[in-house]
């Protein structure tokens, strides 16, 4: 059958060749990751947990997992927005300057003007923190920061500080560490994918642009970004969930606790806080659900804001 | 066209090779550490064991320390494998862990199934009350002549059977800097440092006396609290399941603000490297408290042939008697090694010059009263790290306090996060409300059964 | 007239050189970021533990090969082992989450049917999706069908892996003409054998690139093993860093802690050592083209 003439009948009689390539991710999809989100959605709204050795449940509870996870403490605080919060807060503290740096950076790279040395060097460097699991870079960090550690010994011996600095009971400083220690790990590869999609450009655009009298910084703005959008909306949409599965760098860094006063306690830090020890899957299955909600809204602001810059 | 794409799957291969490659010499070294255990296998068809006993003898453990003391002083029967699974304490994960083996323990194969396991004084409730844990006395450990009370009813059911041993007993003293001493108090003997502190006005007077003169009276506001927790009149979490802080408890807590307020402590965990650096020579900090594990578990800095300050330290009572942690070996139940079980049990609290080794050597202080007592008569034995002191005679007298009460399968846990959370308000980041309030968040994440105000 | 153009230029090369030199700045002060955390890696794991509680020094020591021994035979931190679990699942997952997104990607992007845009906006939708979200699920399905403890979990997910297909689909749509396809359907090529043999080796680059993201990431993954793998000899790297941060571990050897991150990262580093300058000339080539 294949025999036959090609060039008309290519819609239709290669269709079913769609469906079997692209079988294989649908079905390990709906089992790895589908059915166990249902099972999620289930759990949540049913109280089972772990009392010692013994287990509790389930037992079918309705929406109490809810109405607890939105039910205000003394002080008023209402935990799970508050961590919404922090990992918002972290998130663009991070990916701010992680992706106008890497834009700014693709764009030194790749200047014919510029013409920068040691390229390769620079590169490799700069991508080189992403390499480093982020358990094992917090790890760093904290000896690094911590009171007895390096950088305390050095303020000290400089003067600039009399007293030991716990940098670990700050709000500002716990956060500031964390910002940096994302905002390392990630600016290297998207300066890499970022000068990927700016080499990609026909330079012919570039010429054109010149030729008619553009400055590098309009050049910038008509030509590179625009052409650039499905690259950065990949980044931005990467550095998205980056930031929402935001885990091991705080979860290392505070030991867990998200201190100061869990300020530095992100949503997935808050749901593993369940998870362990009581494996409470009930109220697991609640927060699941909700950052699954907020991820939803989330991706879709982006989405729409991006894409419709892109037509 | 294709080499890009064969230097990278060549690449990988090499890697590959380098890590299987790797790993064998490491497999075959690895084991020089435990070499009469790892060879024993390869022999064992030739020479079966005794008893139809299996030959992985499994051990669950948090740390290092015990697994140090058995590989130093048990002889591990031909043809039979130890393995141990240490996972670290901190935040419950060696519970969680022990916890899904133990739940596991029914379908696991034979020599997968933990024949003994380690848990500390903050727990050991939760599994001697279970059908997890076995009675000892039926598998041939009967002898308890020797050993200290608390640690046998620690290990018992609400029925009184025995489900396991401690290999030490854990009075807590008063670990104070001899030359601090000197110039605080006037003098380091223990007995007048003792008289200077035998009471929480007298401590937290010369609190005040240290920091005046520069000094730290501890290096952590946590360091009395086990102190405090330890002489409570009733458990952290009362019948009804609530959690109710008792008065000593409140005690330490204003006690901790009052220290760290006043500069008369650093506010930093009670393992943390700010603590322990205090320990060096140059260090500032006056007391410590901590029984005899704590010699040489949690005080190398001190002990460190440079910058430490080795032998300028000694212990008394303080202002109260308290006992800290201490290891219980438990026997599981389904254990495919009993008599390997009852026999390493009975080595730690009754073989005499295990026990005898055990002081010598390592610094501890055993669960056998007549060696004890035997070195605590003995006018030569001293130990350097306290200046000669015979730091087992003290305790021989302290361990008469010990009362094993007002426990709680969550006191782990319940313990660590008062102790962060309230450290938060010590450094001024929150007020006392807000302290409390993540505290009670923290216990509804561990433990939703507990009720909290 | 030749004057001023020649201040002019004089003027511009003047800016150009200023701008050089805050480009240059810029770049050092990044790279001094980035190296100073692996300098201080690499000097703490040459130094003793005693040598590390004295403080802060930036001078190599001798301890080295004491450290990497220490750490290599490590009773309970079997580190060897775990870097060889951690590979085997970190290759196979890349290779398969490779593969199988360029098959998906290809899918939808040479063939037409109904519910191709349909296929396209639902990966787009779930790319956001954090995996945690099902933690609770996946673990009590693992649980049910007897997979904790194994790794058959941590790899085969890699089939479905969402961003690396929209990374493939990107860059298929810059650099894949659809007559190549067509001139191998002339040519009387299957579909798979078209894909595998003529689309594969084009993608070379874009593979090359997500074949390492892909490595690294699972590499480096927590949660999930951490979630599922109990056994000592099952256990993955960083379930072993996430150790070491315990309090039952500070008494540790200091040296040995930083050998173990060193080793730690160490592969991966390898790995892209050989490969950075072949993935960033494979990725710019392959766009230039488009």
């Amino acid at each position: 059958m294949k025999r036959l003439p090609v060039r008309k009948s290519k819609g239709i009689s290669y269709a079913k060749w769609g469906y079997i390539f692209i079988a294989p991710f649908f079905i390990t999809y709906a089992i790895f990751v589908l059915y166990p989100q249902m099972l999620t959605i289930y759990n949540s709204f049913f109280e089972n947990y772990r009392s010692g050795l013994k287990q509790v449940g389930p037992n079918f509870v309705g929406l109490e997992n809810y109405v607890k996870l939105f039910t205000p403490d003394k002080n008023g605080t209402i935990d799970i927005l508050k961590y919404a919060g922090n990992t918002v807060i972290l998130w663009v503290g991070g990916a701010i300057p992680q992706i106008t740096i890497a834009l700014l950076l693709a764009i030194f790279f790749t200047s014919y003007r510029l013409k920068i040395r040691g390229q390769q060097f620079f590169k490799t460097v700069i991508y080189m923190p992403n390499l480093i699991m982020a358990s094992a870079f917090s790890m760093l960090f904290y000896t690094l920061f911590s009171p007895v550690g390096p950088i305390n010994a050095l303020l000290t011996d400089w003067g600039m500080i009399d007293a030991t600095l716990d940098f670990f009971s700050q709000k500002i400083t716990v956060r500031g560490m964390i910002m940096l220690m994302n905002f390392l790990l990630w600016f290297g590869n998207t300066t890499i994918l970022l000068m990927a999609g700016i080499m990609g450009i026909d330079q012919n655009m570039f010429e054109a642009a010149q030729i008619d009298g553009a400055n590098s910084v309009q050049v910038f703005f008509r030509v590179t970004l625009p052409l650039l959008m499905p690259i950065l909306v990949y980044t931005i949409i990467t550095a998205l969930i980056g930031g929402l599965q935001m885990f091991d760098v705080p979860q290392v860094l505070t030991n867990g606790g998200g201190t100061p006063n869990r300020t530095s306690m992100t949503l997935i830090m808050f749901l593993n806080n369940y998870l362990k020890t009581s494996k409470n899957y009930g109220m697991a299955g609640a927060i699941s659900v909700i950052i699954f909600i907020i991820t939803g809204i989330l991706s879709l602001i982006v989405y729409r804001s991006l894409t419709k810059q892109d037509n | 066209m294709k080499k890009a794409l064969a230097l990278l799957l060549a690449l990988v291969m090499v890697l590959s090779l380098a890590a299987c490659g790797s790993s064998e010499p490491a497999a075959t070294e690895a084991p020089k550490a435990d070499a009469p255990a790892a060879e024993a296998p390869a022999e064992a068809p030739a020479e079966e064991p005794a008893a139809e006993e299996g030959k992985v003898f499994r051990i669950y453990a948090w740390n290092e320390e015990f697994k140090g003391f058995f590989e130093k002083y048990y002889e591990v029967p031909e043809g039979i494998t130890v393995e141990w699974v240490i996972n670290p304490n901190d935040g419950g994960v060696y519970q969680d862990k022990l916890d899904e083996a133990l739940l596991n323990q029914a379908n696991a194969p034979a020599d997968e199934k933990i024949d003994m396991f380690l848990a500390e004084a903050d727990y050991i409730l939760k599994y001697t009350d279970t059908e997890f844990t076995q009675d000892i006395t039926a598998l041939g450990v009967t002898d308890f002549s020797n050993t200290y009370e608390y640690t046998v009813q620690a290990a018992s059911d609400s029925n009184g059977v025995v489900k396991g041993v401690s290999f030490q007993c854990c009075p807590a003293a008063l670990i104070y800097r001899r030359s601090i001493a000197e110039d605080v108090l006037g003098t380091s003997e223990p007995a007048e440092v003792q008289e200077l502190l035998n009471s929480w006005d007298k401590f937290n007077a010369v609190a005040a006396d240290a920091a005046a003169k520069g000094y730290y009276m501890t290096a952590s506001e946590a360091a009395t609290f086990r102190v405090f927790s330890n002489n409570t009149s009733a458990p952290l979490v009362n019948e009804a399941g609530e959690l109710v802080l008792d008065e000593a408890i409140t005690t330490w807590q204003a006690q901790a603000k009052n220290f760290a307020d006043n500069g008369y402590t650093l506010t930093a965990d009670i393992w943390s490297d700010e603590c322990t650096a205090q320990m060096f020579a140059d260090g500032k900090t006056m007391c410590y408290f901590g029984p005899a594990w704590y010699f040489n578990f949690s005080m190398g800095n001190a002990q460190d042939p440079e910058k430490g300050c080795y032998g300028d330290w000694a212990i008394c009572q303080g202002p109260q008697a308290h006992f800290w942690g201490g290891t219980w070996l438990l026997a599981a139940t389904g254990s495919d090694n009993p008599t390997m079980l009852a026999d390493v049990m009975d080595t730690f609290i009754n073989d005499e010059e295990v026990c005898k080794a055990l002081i010598e050597n390592e610094a501890q202080f055993t669960n056998n009263q007549a060696v004890n007592a035997a070195f605590a008569e003995d006018p030569n034995y001293g130990n350097e790290f306290l200046g000669g002191q015979n730091d087992v005679a003290i305790f021989v007298e302290l361990a008469k306090n010990i009362r094993f009460e007002n426990k709680t399968i969550y006191d782990q846990l319940l313990t660590e996060g008062l102790q962060g959370y309230w450290r938060e308000y010590c450094d001024g980041t929150v007020t006392e409300e807000e302290a409390m309030a993540n505290y009670y968040k923290y216990i509804n994440e561990k433990y939703p059964e507990i009720v909290t105000p | 007239m030749t004057h001023t153009n020649s201040s002019d230029s004089r003027k511009a090369r003047m800016m150009l050189q200023a701008s050089r030199a805050v480009v240059y700045a810029i770049l050092i002060f990044l790279s001094f970021l980035c190296l100073f955390s692996f300098y201080m890696l690499i000097v703490n794991s040459t130094r003793s533990n005693a040598d590390l509680q004295g403080g802060f020094r930036l001078a190599f020591s001798d301890q080295f090969f004491v450290n990497l021994y220490n750490a290599w035979t490590d009773a309970s931190i079997d580190i060897p082992r775990g870097m060889l679990n951690s590979f085997i699942i970190a290759a196979s997952s890349a290779v398969l989450s490779t593969y199988f997104s360029a098959l998906t990607a290809y899918g939808i992007h040479a063939y037409n049917f109904k519910l191709k845009k349909a296929a396209f906006t639902f990966i787009m939708a779930i790319m956001v999706i954090p995996n945690q979200v099902y933690a609770v699920g996946f673990y009590q399905m693992c649980v049910r069908l007897g997979w904790t403890n194994s790794y058959i979990p941590l790899i085969l997910p890699g089939i479905a892996a969402p961003v690396v297909f929209f990374y493939m689909k990107q860059y298929m749509e810059s650099v894949l003409p659809m007559e190549i396809v067509d001139a191998a359907r002339v040519d009387g090529s299957g579909e798979f054998y078209t894909f595998n043999r003529i689309i594969l080796p084009m993608l070379k680059p874009a593979l090359a690139v997500q074949l390492i993201f892909s490595f690294v990431q699972s590499w480096n993954n927590y949660f999930l093993p951490a979630l599922l793998l109990d056994k000592a000899e099952m256990k993955t790297v960083p379930i072993m860093i996430a150790q070491l941060r315990s309090a039952d571990y500070s008494k540790f050897d200091m040296g040995k802690v930083y050998m173990f991150i060193l080793l730690a990262i160490l592969p991966v580093m390898i790995v892209y050592f050989c490969l950075s300058k072949f993935i960033i000339k494979g990725v710019t080539a392959g766009s230039v083209k488009g």
